[in-house]
Formats: C-alpha cells, structure tokens, sequence
C-alpha cells in the first residue's frame, strides 16, 4: 500500500525521471535522456533515493573541471599566449618587457607565455630584442583551449570523461585542486553513483501513469497566467500540504503584560479608577504618611534603595507634612496617642525608590472622591537578592475604596470579589494580619483550581492615622494582591526573573497556558 | 518579621492544652497573627506578623496567649508597681550617674526566684532576649538586655557612665581583661554592636557595691557574674535603653514570661540623679500603660456588625483584656505586656478578633463608582496596539541595571542618570534613563533567533531634573529596534512616519548629535521646540560595546509629551 502523501510529495524533477522509464540510472544519464542540468539531476536522485524509490548500486569518483574567475577573464580577452600572439602579429615590435603594461600581463605570465611560444617556435626576438612572429598560424593547441573555455562557461561542469586525449593533457596543465585563483579551471571531484528503481519505485511509476501526472503540472499561478487565460489550458501540481511551513514572525504583544491588562481590565470593570506615580518617591510619602514609624525596621537602610544625588526633594507638600507629622508625635486630632517621638523632618525628605505600592494609594488619597475607588499596577524596588522569588524591581497591585459603607464586612466582600472575579478562586479564607497602616487587618487566603491554598493578598482598614492628617474623614479600604503567581502559573514559567526576560526567542515563543 | 523556636511539648504545657494535631494549632495561632513556619519533630517555628506584639515573641508568651484566647480567663500579675503603689524593693536599688544622660539614659530590672532554670527555660530566655532586642529594641539601639546570677553580687548596683581606654574587665567569651575600646575591636560582639556607643566619650557601664563588674550594655556580660546557666535559680534581669516605655515594656515582657514559668518576680528600684517624665525613683516591673478607650458605636460602624457589650467583653477576654463599660464607650486597661492600644481601632480589631473573624459574613459595597484607566495607560494601549500592527515583539524588562550598561555601552555621559546610594550590587546600581540599553542587551543575547529582529517595550524611564521638587522625573517611553542585515535609518524612519500618522502628531524633523547614533543618521522629532522622538542609526561603537553584529536601528518616544501637547 502505498503512502498517500507520497505521490504528492513528488517534484516535478522526479516524477520526470520516475516516468523516463529508465531502470539504472545515474547523473550523466539523467542529463543527457532529460536535459537536466546536472545539479537537478543529482538533486532528483537524492530525493528519490530518500523516498526509497531508487537505491544506490555502485559508486565511483569523478573528476570534473570547473571555469574560474581568471578562466572566464582567458574566455573573454584570450589567454596569454593568444593575447600575446595576436599583439605581435598585428606588426608592433617591443622588447617582452614593454609588452606587459601594453597587455595588462603580469611579468611572469608573459614570461611563460614567451617561454613556451618561443620553445614551440612561433616567436622569437631580433636584433633589438623586440619580440617577432616566425610563423603565420598560431599554435593548434590554441582551438583546443578555446573549445574548454567555451563549453566550460556553458556547462556548470566538465566531465573529465567527456575530454579527448589531447583536451585531457592541455586540461591537467590550466587546472588546479586547490588556490585555483592564479588557474583557469578548478578540479571538482564528485562520486558518481549509479541507482536502480526499486519496487517501490517501480509501483509510483505506475501510479504516476495510471493518474496522469507528468510533471509538466503548472507550480505557481501567476498573473500573467491569469491575465492571458492560459490558466485556463493548465493543470496545476497537487502540493504537499503536510510539509512545515516557513516560520512567520508576527509583531505581538508580550504575555505577561497582557496578563497585566487583564487584570487592569477587570479592575475598571469593577468600578476602580487607576492611578499612577514616579518611581522616585520621599520618605515621607513611602513610609510617614502611612504612619509607619521614622524607626520602624522596615525603615532601615537595608530595606529601600535611598537616591545618591540629590539626597533630598526641596520640600513637602503643606498641610500634609505638618498634619502627617503630628500625628507620629502626638496622634495630631486623629483620636490617636501618636508614636511619641520627635518627627524628623530631615529624614522625611529622604529621596528613595517607591518600595510598596500603597505610597501611590496614600498619594491618592488628597485629591480622592467619596465614594471611590482606586487602584494601581505600580513597579516597585525592594532591597532584596535577586533570586527565583525576589526581583530587583517587581509589579504591585495596590488599591483603596473610600465611603460611608467601608467596614470590615464590605471589605470581606471586596476580598471575596477579587478572590472569585480576579484570581478564579473556589474557596476563600480570611485570617486577621498586620500591616502598619491599616487596623484591622486581613490576609486573604484563596484556593486556586490549579495552584491549590495560597495568600492572595493583605488588606485592612486605613488607621486614621493615615486618612486624616491626608485630609479624608471616611474610613479608607486598602488592599494589595500578589498576582505574580498567578502570572507565572498562566505562563507555564516558576522563576519571578523569568518574567523579565530579555531572551526574545523565548518571548517569542511564550504563550498562556491552554485552560 | 520575628520567627521563634518553640518546643510543641513545653508549649503544651504552658498553654495547658493539648493539640488533636499541627493543623489544629495552627488554626489556633491565626488569632496571634501567627503561623507555623516549620517543623522538626516537637521543635516547632513559628512566625508572628505583627511587630508591635512582642509579648508573643517567646514560648510564655505565645503559650499565655492561645490559652488565654480559649478560656477567656486573662491571667493577673501582682509584681507591677505603679506611680502610685511602688512595691518594696529593700536593697535592690540601682544608682543612675547622671552621665549618662545623653548616651543610654535609662535601665530597668527585676530579680526572678524560682525553680533551676532548665535547658529549656534558658534557651527560651535567650531567645526572648535576643529577639526583644533585635526586633523590637532595634537591634539593640534602644533595648538590651542582660541576666546574671544575682546571688553572687551585693546591692545597690551603680549604673554608669565610664572612661572606655581605662575601664577594664573580663568579657563573656574571652579569658583576659580587656578595655572597653578593646572589646569594641576584639570581641564579636563589640564588633557588632560597638557603632552605638562609638560617638561617646564615655560609655556605659554596670558593677555592684563591691565594683565587681555586671556588663558593659548594650555591648556583652562580664565573663562571671553574666554566665547564667541550666541550674541557676536567681537571676537578676537588667535592660537598658534610650526610651522608658518600650524598654519598661520589654521588662514587663520577660518578667511576666519568668512569673508563667514557676518564677517569683522580686522588685528593684531604680534611682535617677534628676527627674524622669515618670519621676526620679522607679521601680520595676513597672505599670505605666494608659488606659484604652473605644465607643461601641465605632466599633459597631468599623466592624460592620452590631456587638452587645457581652460579646465584647467577651471578645475583649480572649485577647487578654478586661472591658469596662460607661455608656456608649468601653474601656481597657491593658496587661502589662502590651502597649499596642494608639487608637481605638487598635481595640476593636481585638474585638474582632475575639469575637471571631470567621462571624463576619462578607457584604458586596454597594456604592457606585465609575472605574477608568489613566490617559496614559489608554494611549499607551494605542501605542501598543499599532507597535503589534508594526510587526513588532513587545518586550518587559526591569527597570534596575548597571553603569556598565546603562552609561558605558551606550557610551553617553551619566551624570543625568538617576543612581542608587546603597545598591545590593553595582548590577542594580541605577535606574534607566532609556528603553535603549534594554533592547540592546536582548538583542546580544538573541544572536541565534530567527531576523530580522523587531522589538519594543512602553515602560517607565527616570532621568535627573532640577525643575522638580525631587530633583528627578519619571517618563512613559516607547523604545524600538529592528536589528537585521538590514536594518537602517530609512526602515526605522517608516516605523516612526507610521506612529506620528496614526497618533496624529503634528511634527518637524530635526537633526540630532546623540552620541548613540551613527553621526548624520539620527534625528530628532520636534514639536513645539519639544523633543517627542530620537531616531537613527545606532552607531557601530555603541554595537561593538554590547557585542552586537548586525546593524541596528532605534527609537525613543517620550509618550508623556503627546498627552500634554
């Protein structure tokens, strides 16, 4: 039974030798019964004999001669002894030393060129060494050379079967195997092998009859087929559809920032309005105005990337700095005792690099609605070694609901909409936590079809310590997500760096995973 | 966040409970903000979240509140002086030179006398010490601690402020007397902690009546009297530190965790050359908490949910709090092992965690609000969308990198980068001021991916500029890159003509001299004499650098210029 592809598969090329009828075949044979150029005739046989249609039945190494650069400059102005030969003859007499600007020669090329002329008794030099005609024809070797050179430059190669005795010896002279650069023709040797239809072979032969095909089928339509009708005269070549196709690189959009926008997306359609802010924040909004005390440990230099040049920002925005301020001494009409220590006000305009995303969540709350909702996707900058869990720089997905109605019931509901509508959750679970910033304090733990029980994320209550010195009396929701799971799950990736890469074959390559 | 060993067994026996299994203690520690974060046979970790809970940071105290959370029964303390009912302390007394005033000020102590101290008992003792210390005393900055065996020194102890070349005594850990500048260089400990009394001149300093040497705080014990080991059954407890009340908190702490353990907690005096906030003789263990104050109605308006008194006394019970009612406010007097109560929400979370956070149930917010993405967030989704339509692979890169790539390969002058004063290390020492580095580096790691190569990233650049406040600026940039046999300034110029058609930038083209790009092949794209784009040809220099061998072409827009054009 036959491979349904394989008649399909069949280039013209082959089906051509395939249908010549021959039974032991080689390359010569080929391009004498076809008219193949020699390449396609070995090229057909490779890919027959690849199929199994022919096998290789004797092997032997050839010789073939193939025109050079310096070949095809001998066909076009002469070789050096005819160039020389003809100069002389036209009646100009020069010493041999003259003639080689005059026929752009290198010195020893016409010396050998003089050397052999003279030696064969065509030239000779007089009285004055200029150099002289002694005989009227030229040497009959010269015809022979010609002939090479001629059916060298219209064949790809010469067999050197196919050169006479005389051609042979006046061959091996001009050719060299390797450095041909100063010789007209290089040698090529090649093995010749020599084939025979298999039974395979022998039963596509006949498919390839009892179906018609020839292999004189039309490859591509083109225009001008359309155009002239000839299409309409034509049969066209069955392709194989099976073959790969070639690689198409498209533009496209990286996953994992796509992976960002849905959670953007889904975040809108929840009612939250973003916001954003520069990577470069004060102490005082990363860290004061969320009330974590100026000695906090997480304060410490080990903890945030402090700013080399300028050290400082000019100042902070007033009432906020003064209102911030008094409620780390004293509590400043929060309703809180305060930390009670002296605030430094040196300390809070200490440059840094946003560590946590709830700065952008503090910076908001000044200029915020009631009710609202707000949210960020912010890069961060931890002092952390960088590892599989640990990036140098990372996304946080940080927000804040304010109104009447905030509680700690709603925000349970908040958490079990984000549990169930951002990270697909099937089972919830809050446990109380702490942050410094907020009071009371949830974590959210979920349960994920694939990932199992993690932490989703933290959430709590401004303190009002927070929220008032800022300038809002409503209490405040806050709440952050770690999705970087989810993101490495829906990318089939386990290495937070991964995410960053800057492979692009790899960025190429990478796709959510199917569902 | 602090992380204690416990032995299961020991704090069984503290909690006076026994667990079915780990999961049901672990359910059980959610309610101390607390998880297991380990466990080899019965040693158990155990990691608490809540820095300003230290009474948890020991086997008592963790032990003090899961009990005390399951019976609703807080345990009192008789060995507490208050301002107004100081206990006797008899001879134990401590004199404060006033020398100290500005160097490490005050010391509290106490004498605990009780069973030998076990090996466990010891071990947990250090560790509360240790992580009082680190945790919450900042790194021993504002507290540390030291125990000595008390029936071997003679009262009254002088606390003191002492010459460091000529002051002598024999380290915990070494055999030799060594000066207290000495001990800063030799010991491990003085290498560690010496950087907190460096500046003095004078540094602080322990003995008793007969000048025999108790420690030099914060720094290390004197090698006799501060070796308190398994057997010992009278320790005298010091701390001292910068701030009265976490350091009378961390006393209070330890001398509570002594008292659970079988100890007797005997009072010494503390006398002070002139006048404390809280007076010039204090006596320790000592009360000072204020009392806490929370209404109902708040409560009842934060949780959600209305409590009758009952449930929250009882509630308040569980966390170890007596509840006082008067009309629509409660009121607490905290234990003597905590100081946590700045606000009333401080109370009514321990309310809600008394009373259960599994009785809330989840309410949906109702109020209505309208969500919307940034206009820079809308535009770059534009951008985006046409860079894809471009043929263009978006790319995602940190923003972190080093001078080497950021400055040097790029060859350009980093005087306007925005750069880290303490880095981890030199490979995250800066933040970028271009997408152009990061492409680039894809680019030399991408040699063996199928070209051409067309890549970009919409991210976040920081750049030096006076004109704010911060003395810096954070940009929304798209950068590209064709990187092909060949690519040149006419194929990234049709990229840029394609962007500024469909973003409907009106524009001018100019030339431009950045050294990044091959000279006469770069360009400027202008608007209102403000640079939206650079493009060009980026220069072989800057390809060798990155080792880079095929050509490239680039280019930069500043995003943030068509939203305020």
């Amino acid at each position: 039974m036959l491979q349904p592809d394989l008649l399909k598969s069949l280039h013209p090329l082959e089906i051509k030798v395939l249908l010549s009828g021959l039974e032991v075949l080689d390359a010569p044979l080929i391009v004498e019964k076809l008219d193949y150029k020699l390449g396609h005739a070995l090229q057909s046989l490779s890919w027959l004999s690849m199929k199994n249609l022919v096998q290789e039945t004797d092997r032997k190494t050839l010789r073939f001669y193939e025109l050079t650069d310096l070949g095809r400059v001998w066909l076009a102005e002469g070789f050096p002894e005819a160039k020389l030969l003809r100069a002389v003859a036209s009646g100009k007499r020069l010493p041999l030393s003259a003639w080689t600007g005059e026929l752009n020669l290198e010195q020893s090329e016409l010396g050998s060129a003089f050397g052999r002329l003279s030696k064969e008794g065509f030239l000779g030099l007089d009285s004055e060494k200029n150099v002289i005609p002694l005989q009227t024809e030229e040497p009959a070797w010269f015809a022979i050379v010609r002939h090479l050179l001629d059916r060298a430059s219209k064949q790809d190669l010469l067999a050197e079967t196919d050169l006479g005795p005389e051609e042979l010896s006046l061959m091996q002279a001009m050719a060299r195997k390797r450095g041909a650069s100063g010789a007209a023709f290089k040698v090529v040797e090649r093995d010749e092998v020599r084939y025979q239809l298999t039974d395979l072979g022998r039963e596509v032969r006949e498919q390839l009859r009892s179906s018609g095909l020839s292999g004189e089928e039309a490859g591509a339509l083109t225009p001008e087929m359309l155009r002239s009708g000839e299409w309409k005269k034509l049969t066209f070549r069955a392709y194989n559809i099976r073959v790969p196709p070639t690689r198409v690189l498209m533009g496209r959009k990286n996953p994992y920032t796509e992976f960002l926008r849905q959670v953007k997306d889904k975040l809108v359609s929840l009612g939250f309005e973003e916001f954003d802010g520069p990577l470069v924040e004060t102490e005082f909004w990363n860290g004061d105005a969320l009330f974590m005390p100026q000695f906090h440990s997480a304060r410490d230099i080990h903890d945030v990337y402090y700013i080399r040049e300028p050290t400082h920002a000019r100042h902070i925005e007033e009432p906020w700095l003064s209102q911030v301020a008094a409620a780390h001494e004293n509590g400043g009409g929060t309703g809180s005792r305060g930390w009670g220590y002296r605030f430094d006000h040196d300390f809070t305009r200490r440059l840094i690099l946003r560590s946590q995303g709830t700065v952008l969540s503090a910076k908001q709350l000044p200029r915020a609605r009631v009710p609202g909702k707000y949210f960020g996707v912010v890069r961060c900058f931890r002092y952390d070694q960088v590892d599989a869990t640990h990036g140098a720089d990372f996304y946080q997905t940080e927000g804040i609901v304010l109104g009447e109605e905030v509680n700690l019931r709603t925000l349970l509901g908040l958490l079990e909409m984000f549990a169930v509508e951002v990270a697909g959750a099937t089972d919830v679970k809050y446990v109380p936590g702490y942050f410094p910033f907020t009071e009371p304090s949830i974590e959210v733990h979920i349960r994920h079809p694939v990932l199992g029980w993690f932490e989703l994320g933290g959430s709590g209550i401004f303190r009002p310590e927070v929220t008032r010195p800022l300038g809002v009396e409503v209490p405040v929701l806050a709440w952050g997500l770690g999705i970087d799971r989810m993101a490495l799950m829906q990318l089939g990736l386990n290495d937070l760096r991964e995410l960053f890469t800057p492979d692009i074959e790899k960025v190429r390559l990478r796709r959510a995973q199917g569902a | 966040m602090p992380k204690i060993e416990v032995n299961y067994k020991v704090l069984e026996r503290l909690a006076g409970q026994t667990w079915k299994n780990i999961e049901e203690l672990e359910r059980d520690l959610v309610n101390l903000k607390g998880e297991l974060d380990g466990r080899e046979g019965d040693e158990l970790k155990l990691e608490f979240n809540d820095t300003n809970r230290p009474d948890l940071w020991s086997t008592a105290g963790a032990a003090r509140a899961l009990r005390c959370y399951r019976t609703a029964d807080p345990p009192s303390y008789d060995f507490f002086s208050r301002a107004d009912k100081p206990l006797e302390a008899e001879q134990r007394v401590i004199r404060v030179d006033p020398a100290l005033k500005d160097i490490r000020p005050h010391i509290a102590a106490f004498v605990a006398r009780g069973p030998a101290l076990d090996d466990a008992g010891l071990r947990d003792l250090i560790q509360t010490q240790e992580k009082l210390c680190w945790n919450y005393g900042r790194k021993r900055r504002s507290i540390a601690m030291g125990v000595y065996r008390s029936q071997q020194l003679h009262w009254p102890l002088t606390y003191t402020a002492r010459d460091p070349h000529s002051t002598r005594f024999v380290p915990l850990g070494m055999e030799e007397e060594l000066s207290l500048v000495d001990i800063l260089e030799k010991h491990p400990k003085g290498k560690e902690y010496g950087h907190i009394v460096k500046g003095f001149s004078l540094y602080p300093f322990l003995q008793d009546a007969d000048g025999k040497v108790l420690s030099f705080p914060p720094i290390i014990n004197a090698a006799h009297l501060g070796a308190v080991e398994v057997g010992d059954s009278e320790v005298l407890v010091e701390l001292t530190g910068t701030e009265l009340p976490s350091l009378s908190l961390a006393a209070a702490i330890v001398a509570c965790d002594l008292a659970d353990q079988g100890f007797i907690i005997l009072p010494v005096r503390i006398e002070y050359p002139e006048p404390t906030p809280w007076g010039s003789t204090l006596v320790y263990p000592y009360y000072f908490q204020p009392s806490a104050r929370a209404k109902t109605s708040a409560c009842t308006r934060l949780l959600g949910l209305e409590l009758s008194p009952d449930d929250i006394t009882t509630a308040l019970k569980r966390m170890g709090l007596e509840a006082r009612f008067a009309g629509d406010s409660f009121e607490v007097a905290p234990p003597p092992y905590r100081n946590d109560f700045l606000h009333e929400v401080d109370l009514i979370e321990d309310v809600m965690i008394g009373h259960g956070l599994t009785r809330f149930t989840p309410t949906q917010p109702r109020e209505s609000t309208i969500g919307r993405l940034t206009p820079m967030e809308e535009l770059v989704r534009q951008v985006r969308d046409l860079m894809v339509g471009l043929g263009f692979q978006e790319m995602i890169y940190n923003y972190l990198g080093s001078g080497r790539d950021f400055i040097e390969k790029m060859g350009i002058d980093g005087s306007h980068l925005v750069r880290i004063l303490n880095p981890m290390t030199e490979n995250y020492e800066y933040v970028r001021n271009s997408i152009a580095p990061n492409l680039l580096e894809s680019e030399s790691v991408s040699g063996g991916a199928i070209y051409p190569h067309r890549i970009f990233e919409i991210g976040k650049v920081a750049v030096r500029d006076d004109s704010d406040v911060s003395g810096t600026v954070t940009l929304d940039q798209l950068g590209f890159l064709i990187a092909d046999r060949s690519a040149d300034f006419n194929q990234i110029n049709a990229v840029v003509y394609a962007l500024a058609y469909y973003l409907h930038v009106d524009w001018n083209v100019q030339e431009s001299s950045d050294p990044r790009f091959l000279p006469g092949r770069a360009a400027r794209l202008v608007k209102n004499d403000q640079t939206l784009a650079v493009f060009g040809e980026i220069h072989p220099q800057v390809l060798e650098n990155w080792d880079i061998g095929v050509p490239c072409a680039y280019a930069e827009w500043n995003l943030g210029a068509l939203i305020d054009g």
